[in-house]
């Protein structure tokens, strides 16, 4: 509270003061007291409404910055009147009623886009249930008429099937609520399974598999992380050159195992590395005509960051690798039994 | 003798099409229609192993799957498009023994019913192969002619079973690159030509010359 714009909005109320002050003098004047009394009187007059004026400047700047206080340190501001006191003064009741009203409307608004957000996203699941459908009659068709044409329509099939678990996920990372269930699962398992939704992908590139030994278990959702892996494998895919090889390994650590997958494709700028997991950013290669969404590694970030896997990349020149970091304690075995 | 699977789908092409993979890989299949019919026809077919859809019109997989486990423990397959937490976890607590999600991987799926039908109808005899006298034994992995035995790798034991199961059809190259993928072997075309010519070798050292015959362009055969 500014002590200037306060003062600027008593000068009415001093301005009286000052004719009252007018008035007796002249009253007293008149009636033949001496000008050492009419001083004296003003005086008392004037300390008295200049310690009036700064008692009530303190009070009022005090209650105000409690006011203010309480709202910085609120995480939804707009819901300040739920937590003030009802204030006394005739006009602070005016403004205490206006901000009800707002924060009224305000929670409206909010909660009609929160049920129009909780609808899409339903539509978009239903969506992509439904079209799941006739992906798998039209897989099921081409593998039981096996040709170069069915080949290359299950290649297909399988990025279509990419882009709709991208949309998946994308409607279900934005919602706060937990889609997932933590288990014990087998890395090995999910590796396998993420290679076999892209078996057709990875066989029309010529892409040579290895992999070290990946039997080890760890906690975490297993749709998750083939769904995370799907896309680091569809990226391997994307960016490969002449010869493409795709490596996967596994080391293991006192409390986390390390998931790698390396590939041998076009690389990641060390310019662009640092932003790759940015919602949008398509980088370098991704802008010279290779489609790139700026989403796939953006949303696997994300749903590591839910599951507390630690997603990292590495690329010298030549090549890419991406690491996942499963945390392992002996805490979970240990309860587990 | 062929294990018996009943399939509850309402999605006629997948439905359809999914009777025709099961029977090429050796199941009686048999669809029901009229899903509210469905409790009876399990009783009539007596299956092995049920495939239950969750969404399906005018009834649901789950009380399906909870009225076949008041009289039954065959094994239930859930599949379904919608791969969300809840299904999955009422799946597990109503007595599926598998929960699949659409566009299921056809190896994925084969693998499973495979497993559970193993585990809940154990066979007594170990499992071999024969063509032409020569016979695979596939749990001990290896080729035998006229008493005579050679050992097997993984990749090699897969391809001739490949071979051995579609005895007398031209099998591509591509098909059992296929195959070996499905069954988590990752070999390119030229490891097939080397796993080929080891099993080629392997199969003259105990007498079966010419076994496998190359059709050029084609592929191979038995």
């Amino acid at each position: 509270m500014s002590q200037k714009q306060y003062l600027k909005n008593q000068i009415p109320a001093v301005f009286a003061n000052l004719m009252g002050m007018l008035a007796l003098a002249l009253f007293l004047l008149a009636n033949g007291n001496s000008m050492h009394t009419v001083l004296f009187i003003f005086i008392v007059w004037l300390i008295i409404l200049i310690s009036y004026l700064s008692v009530t400047y303190y009070m009022r700047k005090k209650y105000m910055n409690t006011l203010l206080d309480m709202t910085e340190q609120l995480q939804e501001r707009y819901l300040i009147p739920e937590i003030m006191t009802i204030p006394d003064r005739a006009d602070d009741q005016v403004f205490y009623q206006i901000m009800k009203m707002a924060e009224k409307s305000m929670l409206e608004k909010i909660g009609e886009i929160q049920s129009e957000r909780k609808e899409y996203k339903e539509y978009i699941e239903q969506w992509i249930h439904e079209a799941k459908t006739p992906i798998t009659a039209m897989k099921l068709l081409c593998e039981n008429n096996r040709s170069s044409f069915a080949r290359d329509i299950l290649t297909e099939l399988e990025h279509i099937n990419q882009y709709t678990e991208q949309a998946l996920y994308y409607a279900r990372s934005e919602h706060t609520e937990k889609d997932y269930s933590v288990r014990e699962i087998n890395l090995c398992d999910v590796v396998h399974s993420a290679i076999a939704d892209n078996k057709y992908l990875l066989r029309q590139s010529n892409m040579t598999i290895t992999m070290d030994e990946l039997e080890c278990m760890v906690y975490t959702d297993d749709k998750w992380v083939r769904f995370i892996l799907n896309q680091i494998i569809g990226n391997a895919v994307k960016y490969r050159t002449g010869q493409p090889a795709l490596h996967f390994s596994m080391v293991k650590s006192n409390d986390k195992i390390v998931l790698s997958v390396s590939d041998n494709g076009m690389g990641i700028p060390q310019s662009d590395l640092p932003r790759i997991f940015e919602k949008g950013f398509t980088g370098q290669n991704g802008r010279t005509g290779k489609n790139s969404t700026g989403i796939g590694l953006y949303l696997c970030k994300r749903l590591c960051d839910k599951l507390g896997i630690g997603l990292t990349a590495h690329s010298e020149n030549k090549g890419t690798t991406i690491a996942l970091s499963f945390q392992i304690n002996d805490f979970v075995s240990g309860v587990q039994g | 003798m062929k294990k018996k699977i009943l399939l509850i789908e309402d999605d006629l092409t997948i439905q359809t099409q999914l009777k025709t993979l099961l029977a090429g890989n050796g199941y009686d299949v048999f669809a029901v229609t009229d899903f509210s019919k469905a409790i009876g026809q399990i009783k009539d077919f007596l299956p092995h192993l049920v495939i239950l859809d969750i969404k399906l019109p005018g009834s649901n997989g789950f009380e399906i799957c909870s009225q076949i486990r008041t009289f039954s423990d065959i094994p239930i397959v859930f599949v379904t498009s919608s791969n969300t937490e809840m299904d999955e976890l009422n799946s597990i607590m109503l007595g599926g023994d598998a929960f699949i999600t659409k566009p299921y991987n056809t190896a994925i799926l084969l693998a499973k019913i495979g497993a559970l039908v193993k585990r809940a109808y154990p066979a007594s005899q170990t499992e071999i192969i024969s063509w032409n006298e020569a016979a695979l034994h596939l749990e001990s992995s290896m080729i035998e002619y006229k008493g005579q035995k050679a050992e097997l790798t993984k990749n090699e034991l897969k391809i001739l079973y490949y071979l051995f199961r579609n005895a007398g059809k031209i099998c591509s190259r591509n098909d059992i690159v296929d195959f070996l993928w499905d069954n988590q072997l990752y070999v390119d075309d030229n490891a097939l030509s080397v796993n080929m010519t080891r099993i080629r070798d392997k199969l003259e050292a105990i007498g079966l010359t010419g076994f496998i015959k190359t059709k050029h362009r084609q592929g191979y055969t038995l």
